[in-house]
């Protein structure tokens, strides 16, 4: 009786492991369906590496490398920017604050994490693309730098709690020795801990960058959406702003809407490369 | 004892979620085909529910008159005393005119909505049966901030001049009019491939292409809101909403016609797009019992507060 108990269990879980693995399968396989439809008009390497999209205009008209390097340079941005604010942030909370605070500022960061996206995106349209106009006469605030800012404050939570939980390992392991030694904080925090943390702030940017690449809304909302080659304070496009604001005008089975397809498994591609990365990268950690 | 009550539950509960998840999905078409097929009212066919799903221009207002609708009557007996008293349930998403061609055609839902013409291919797919019904004519206005002189100045741009700003051939403001300030013009449009834009495009640009660098909105209360944030900006906002938020941007005239009602109804305002409710196949009664107060005095009078113009 007990065994057979054991088996409808074991039985139960492979069949729900299976679903979610079937799942991932299905959504791959749509994807690819549909665009491979597209890349038998359109070679994969000339929609990656043409300069002009217009989905009114003809063939080669369909081709998202602006695309592809404005997602790249968004979520660059948003990593510059947040790079350094989140390693700090963990390096305050792992080795210079008391387990109250530490709770509070944790909280916080979780909280960070909550906020919808779209709310971000609002608060980006009308306070920062606003102050990039006001203050910087800028024509319109619509651009990378403002997308980028907004992205960093969403990437934020991933690199604080990536970096946090390593930092307070390597602190709680090497406090006394440093102690002993009579070393000062600062001294430990440069030579020990950020060294020891390496992986971890690599993971977390690794993982930021998936997040950022893959953000729609908010980013969506700041960049001004024009497929041209992104620049610092021009307006740009990513892959998922380009497929939500034009999927629902597609009309279904055209051209376009494949393209919008393809665009879709290019981003896929990308972000797989991304957790490749990281996966090696948290392998290494483990060592 | 407990523990394997509770597990054979839990495997029922999912089993159950699973069956009656495809049982349904199954179910749905075959319906839909049998109402669309024979036309004929069965009382075990009727559906009280009733979907749209398309244009976000169209949307608010489906919702208004289906809300004015399910208040007066509530159930469908009051409606006709020959359907059944089940509560009326009408539900409106918006998508954009291309889904809702689409959700028409999968019969993802009952009716499409779009805020464009019905083009040929589509029609074609729809098939013969296909029931379309225009409820208003909605205008694009060449709208700017009120803080920008060039609406004291001159009211009025030709199609020309529109043409020029919007493909970039005129950068700067100055350029539209030599007493404006050197500032750059900021073209704001919706996505290339909607509706709206593909109404401006005809009506406008033809051939030429709208410069690289415009802003593209997601939606059109975003291309508006961008007009009243941004002094320097000039976009097609539509008629509708133009009136919803009078005064905060300014309607421009489009050679020497302003964008009034008169002049839109009777064509002589040149980018204007039809707002078109189509249907896959024949209605059920129920179906043709709220299209009918759609297109009633009550619909136009919804339709008109909303800020568009009524097609009859």
């Amino acid at each position: 009786m007990k065994k057979l108990r054991d088996k409808i269990f074991i039985f139960l879980l492979k069949l729900l492991t299976l679903f979610s693995l079937l799942l991932l399968a299905f959504i791959v396989l749509f994807i690819l369906k549909e665009s491979i439809v597209f890349f038998k008009e359109v070679s994969i390497l000339r929609f990656i590496s043409g300069k002009s999209w217009n989905p009114l205009g003809s063939l080669d008209k369909l081709s998202i490398l602006p695309v592809i390097l404005g997602t790249i340079y968004v979520s660059l941005v948003g990593i510059l920017i947040s790079l350094p604010i989140g390693v700090g942030t963990a390096v305050v909370l792992s080795s210079y604050t008391n387990e109250n605070l530490k709770r509070l500022i944790r909280g916080i960061v979780d909280i960070l994490a909550g906020i919808p996206s779209v709310v971000y995106g609002f608060i980006g349209l009308l306070v920062l693309v606003k102050f990039f106009e006001v203050r910087f006469s800028f024509a319109s605030g619509e651009s990378v730098l403002a997308g980028g800012i907004v992205l960093s404050i969403m990437m934020l939570p991933y690199i604080i709690s990536t970096c946090d939980e390593s930092m307070e390992k390597v602190y709680n392991e090497y406090s006394q020795h440093s102690n002993a030694l009579g070393v000062s904080k600062s001294y430990m925090v440069r030579k020990i801990i950020l060294p020891e943390s390496r992986r971890s702030i690599l993971a977390g940017t690794v993982l930021a960058l998936g997040r950022g690449m893959g953000e729609t809304m908010a980013v969506m909302m700041v960049i001004g959406n024009a497929p041209i080659m992104p620049a610092l304070f021009k307006k740009c496009q990513t892959i998922p702003s380009l497929i939500a604001l034009e999927m629902g005008m597609a009309e279904v089975g055209s051209l376009h809407y494949h393209a919008l397809f393809a665009s879709g498994f290019v981003l896929m591609v990308m972000l797989f490369i991304v957790n490749i990365v990281l996966y090696l990268i948290k392998k290494s950690i483990d060592i | 004892m407990k523990k394997r009550v509770g597990l054979l539950l839990s495997v029922i509960l999912i089993f159950a979620l699973i069956i009656t998840g495809c049982g349904n999905q199954g179910a749905a078409p075959t319906e839909s085909e049998d109402t669309g097929d024979n036309g004929v009212e069965k009382s075990s066919d009727f559906n009280a529910q009733m979907t749209f799903n398309g244009s976000s221009t169209l949307a608010p207002v489906m919702s208004a008159i289906a809300t004015d609708f399910i208040e007066e009557y509530e159930t469908w007996n009051n409606v006709n005393p020959d359907f059944p008293e089940e509560n009326i349930a009408i539900y409106v998403s918006a998508g954009g005119s291309g889904a809702g061609v689409k959700a028409a055609l999968e019969e993802t839902s009952d009716f499409g909505m779009l805020a464009r013409e019905i083009k040929d291919e589509e029609k074609e797919k729809l098939g013969e049966n296909m029931k379309d019904f225009t409820l208003g004519i909605d205008a694009l206005t060449i709208s700017v901030n009120p803080e920008n002189p060039l609406h004291e100045i001159k009211d009025d741009l030709s199609s020309e001049e529109i043409k020029k700003i919007f493909s970039g051939e005129y950068k700067y403001w100055d350029e539209v009019d030599e007493s404006l300030e050197h500032k750059e013009i900021v073209v704001v449009i919706r996505d290339l491939g909607g509706g709206a834009h593909g109404v401006f495009q005809n009506s406008i640009m033809g051939d030429t292409q709208v410069r690289e660098d415009a802003i593209q909105s997601p939606s059109m209360g975003a291309l508006v809101t961008k007009i009243i944030e941004n002094k320097d900006a000039i976009g097609y906002a539509s008629f509708g909403m133009v009136n919803q938020n009078e005064g905060k941007l300014i309607p421009l005239k489009v050679d020497g016609v302003e964008p009034t009602k008169e002049n839109i109804v009777d064509g002589s305002y040149k980018i204007s797009r039809p707002l078109i409710v189509v249907k896959k196949g024949d209605l059920t009664p129920e179906q043709q019992a709220f299209m009918d107060v759609v297109t009633s005095e009550k619909g136009a009078e919804i339709i008109e507060e909303m800020g568009f113009v009524p097609a009859n």
